[in-house]
C-alpha cells in the first residue's frame, strides 16, 4: 500500500503552521507581540509593497499563534483560555511603584519579636445562646456584660458598684486607646526628615515674629524678596452680639488679665521687704545655694556633739 | 498643579484608589489632541486611531495651540496637567504645518511628566472604511507585530517600537481567551538604507538625518485562524486598515534619570510564591514543567547499623565465641 501521498498531503497541511526564517522571529507572548529582525528584503518590497507587508505580518503572525498555542490552556464555554507568561520587553511604567504601608508601632515590634499575624474571626460561638454571633457591633460579644440581666458582684464591691457601668466604661478606655494609637501611629508615619521639621519651625517662628511687634507686622519695613504669610485669614467677630455674649467676653478678659499664668514680668519685690533673700542666700554659701549652707551648719553642729 | 486632596466621602475615596500607582498598571489612557491646524487627512488619522485604542481614550474635541517641542512654551506643562487631570499617561498630538505636513505627536508621561516624545508625518493613509469586511472589536486587544532589523538596533526606532507598544498593547494581562484574538497591527519598515547598514557604529548615532530613515509601514490586519490538522491554527490575514505611511521626524529621548526611576519593575510575587513565600526556602525550586522538586541532603551513613541479610550461622548465641560486641552480654542474659 502506498501511503507516500498521505503523508505527503499530511505533511504538507502541518507545514503551514511553521515559519521559517534566517532569525528566528522573537516572541512576547506577554505583551502578544512579535519582533522579527531579519532585514526587509528589498526586491520582495519593490515588488509588491502590500503583498510584501501582509506576508511579513503573516509570518510574525504566525509565530505569535504557535507560541500562543503551545502555552498551557484552561477550558471555557467561550473556548480555551492561554495562561501567559510575564512579559519580557520592558516598557517604562506609567506611575512610580506604590509606596509599601508604614509599619504601625505594633507591626515593628511583633517583627522584632517574630509575632505571627493570627486572623481574628469576626464572629465569636456563643455557648449560651449556641449560635455564632458577632465579636464587636450591634449585639456583640464585648457588650454582653453591660447588657445581660443578670451579673456578679464581688464580696468586698463598694455599695455604689454598678457592674454595668464599669465594663461599659472599661470597653470605651478600651476604645479610646484604640483610637489614640491610630492617630499616633498615622502622625509617626507623617514625620519628616529633622531637616523638613526645622525648616517647618523656622517658618512658623517667622511668621509669629512678624506679626508680634506693636502695630501687628503692618507698619514694619518690608525686606527683599520677603513673600506674604500664607494661609492667614483675617478674622472680624461679629460688630453686634447680643449682651449676654458680650458680658461673658468681657469678664473672659477681665479675668485672664487678673490671672498670673500669662504674666511675662513678674511682679517686684515689695517694697517693705529690703532683703534680697536669694542674693543673700548665695552671698552666705559663696554660690553654693541653700540646701549646701543647711547641710554646712548641721555638719558643725555634729562634730561639735562629737567633742 | 492639582492639589493634593484627602477624600470627603467613600466615592471620592474610591476614586482616588483607581487612580494611585498600581504595581500592575491599567492600560495607559490616551488623549488624543488637535494642534492650531489639523486638515482633513490628520482628522481621520486620528479618528481611527482612536477607534483602535478605544476604550481607553479622550478626545479633545478643541484646538489647543501647544507645541510640544519648543522649549520656550509651555506646551509641556499644558501637556502634563491634562494628563494629571485625565490620569492619562499617553498623547497623541496632530498637528499640521507647512513646514512639517501632517504631523503625529506620541507623547508618553512618567509619574505626571513627560518621559518621551516622538514625532511622525503621515505620508500615506487609507481609511478603514475602504476595506471591505469585517472589522475588530472596540476594546479587543491587538496584537502587535514588528519587522525591521532596525527595531534592534537603531535607538529611533527602538524607541518608536516601545511607543507604538505602550500607546496599544501595554497592560500585563494573565491570560486571553485564543478564539478571541481578533485583529494584528504591523509595524514594518522599508528596507534599510546603506548609510545605516553598513557599520553599527553609524547607526547608533542618534541624530542622523530624518531623511535617511526609512518609512514606516503601520497595517492592521484581521487575523482568520484556518484549520491545520493540528492543534495550532493556520493563520491568514486581511486587510482592516487604518493602513499609514510614516516617516520620523522630531523626537525627545527619555530622560535617563527619569527613565531608571520608570523602568523599575515590583519584586515578582508568583515566583515568590512558588519558592515559598518570600522566605528563603533552600533546595526547593519548581522546574520548567511546574513541579517541585527538593534536593536531599543525607549524612554520611553509619555502616555499622546497615542491615544484612540475616543468616543462621551468624546468629548470636547459635555460635559460643561471638565475634560482634554485644555477643558476650547476650550470652550472660541467656545464662
Amino acid at each position: 500500500m502506498d501511503v507516500s501521498n498521505i503523508l505527503a498531503s499530511h505533511a504538507a497541511k502541518f507545514q503551514t503552521t511553521n515559519v521559517e526564517k534566517d532569525i528566528a522571529i522573537e516572541v512576547d507572548p506577554g505583551y502578544l507581540t512579535t519582533a522579527d529582525f531579519n532585514s526587509i528584503d528589498e526586491e520582495s518590497y519593490k515588488w509588491n509593497l502590500e503583498e510584501h507587508l501582509q506576508s511579513l505580518a503573516r509570518d510574525g503572525t504566525q509565530a505569535l499563534i504557535n507560541a500562543l498555542f503551545s502555552l498551557p490552556t484552561a477550558s471555557s464555554p467561550e473556548g480555551p483560555i492561554a495562561q501567559l507568561p510575564p512579559p519580557t520587553t520592558e516598557l517604562p511604567r506609567a506611575k512610580p511603584l506604590p509606596k509599601p504601608k508604614p509599619p504601625t508601632k505594633w507591626e515593628l515590634f511583633a517583627a522584632a519579636k517574630g509575632i505571627q499575624k493570627k486572623k481574628k474571626e469576626k464572629k465569636e460561638w456563643d455557648e449560651e445562646r449556641q449560635e455564632w454571633v458577632d465579636r464587636w457591633g450591634k449585639d456583640g460579644k464585648n457588650k454582653q456584660v453591660e447588657e445581660q440581666w443578670l451579673t456578679e458582684v464581688p464580696h468586698n464591691a463598694n455599695i455604689d458598684h454598678d457592674p454595668r457601668k464599669t465594663a461599659r466604661e472599661e470597653r470605651k478606655a478600651r476604645v479610646a486607646k484604640n483610637e489614640k494609637q491610630r492617630l499616633q501611629n498615622l502622625a509617626r508615619a507623617a514625620e519628616t526628615t529633622p531637616q523638613e521639621s526645622r525648616k517647618r519651625d523656622i517658618e512658623r517662628t517667622l511668621v509669629q515674629a512678624r506679626t508680634s511687634t506693636a502695630s501687628m507686622g503692618r507698619f514694619d519695613k518690608q525686606l527683599e524678596g520677603e513673600k506674604k504669610p500664607r494661609g492667614i485669614k483675617r478674622k472680624f467677630n461679629p460688630t453686634e452680639t447680643s449682651a449676654d455674649d458680650e458680658r461673658k467676653a468681657s469678664l473672659a478678659l477681665l479675668t485672664r488679665m487678673e490671672s498670673d499664668d500669662k504674666k511675662m514680668r513678674k511682679e517686684s519685690p515689695r517694697e517693705g521687704n529690703i532683703v534680697n533673700v536669694r542674693k543673700a542666700v548665695r552671698h552666705a554659701s559663696k554660690g553654693e545655694g541653700a540646701i549646701a549652707l543647711a547641710r554646712k551648719g548641721e555638719d558643725g553642729k555634729k562634730r561639735k556633739g562629737r567633742r | 498643579m492639582l492639589r493634593t486632596v484627602k477624600p470627603k466621602n467613600a466615592r471620592s475615596k474610591r476614586a482616588l484608589e483607581a487612580r494611585a500607582p498600581k504595581e500592575v498598571e491599567d492600560p495607559r489612557t490616551a488623549i488624543f489632541v488637535k494642534g492650531t491646524h489639523t486638515g482633513e487627512l490628520l482628522n481621520n488619522v486620528m479618528k481611527e486611531l482612536m477607534a483602535l485604542k478605544r476604550p481607553h481614550a479622550v478626545s479633545f474635541s478643541k484646538k489647543n495651540a501647544i507645541h510640544p517641542f519648543d522649549e520656550n512654551s509651555a506646551s509641556l506643562a499644558s501637556v502634563e496637567f491634562w494628563g494629571t487631570k485625565n490620569d492619562a499617561s499617553m498623547f497623541l498630538f496632530g498637528h499640521s504645518t507647512k513646514k512639517r505636513p501632517n504631523g503625529l505627536t506620541f507623547i508618553r508621561l512618567y509619574d505626571g511628566k513627560v518621559l518621551d516624545m516622538v514625532e511622525v508625518g503621515v505620508e500615506k493613509w487609507v481609511s478603514m472604511a475602504d476595506f471591505k469586511g469585517p472589522k475588530s472589536t472596540p476594546g479587543n486587544k491587538p496584537l502587535m507585530h514588528f519587522a525591521s532589523d532596525l527595531f534592534d538596533t537603531h535607538p529611533r526606532f527602538m524607541q518608536l517600537k516601545s511607543m507604538l507598544m505602550a500607546f496599544f498593547n501595554a497592560e500585563v494581562i494573565d491570560s486571553i481567551c485564543l478564539p478571541g484574538i481578533e485583529h494584528v497591527i504591523s509595524v514594518s519598515l522599508a528596507p534599510t538604507p546603506a548609510s545605516l547598514n553598513n557599520a553599527s557604529l553609524t547607526s547608533l548615532q542618534q541624530d542622523s538625518k530624518p531623511d535617511e530613515l526609512p518609512t514606516v509601514h503601520i497595517r492592521t490586519y484581521m487575523v482568520k485562524m484556518l484549520a491545520s490538522g493540528t492543534r495550532i491554527p493556520r493563520v491568514e490575514l486581511t486587510p482592516m486598515g487604518p493602513f499609514l505611511d510614516v516617516s520620523l521626524r522630531r523626537h525627545q529621548p527619555p530622560d535617563p534619570e527619569m527613565l531608571k526611576q520608570a523602568m523599575k519593575r515590583p519584586k515578582l510575587k508568583k515566583q515568590d510564591v512558588e519558592k515559598g513565600l518570600g522566605k528563603k526556602r533552600k533546595n526547593v525550586e519548581v522546574d520548567e514543567m511546574g513541579d517541585l522538586r527538593g534536593r536531599i541532603h543525607v549524612g554520611t551513613q553509619d555502616l555499622s547499623k546497615l542491615q544484612t541479610r540475616k543468616m543462621k550461622g551468624l546468629k548470636p548465641g547459635s555460635d559460643e565465641i561471638g565475634d560482634d560486641e554485644d555477643g558476650p552480654e547476650r550470652k550472660r542474659r541467656k545464662a
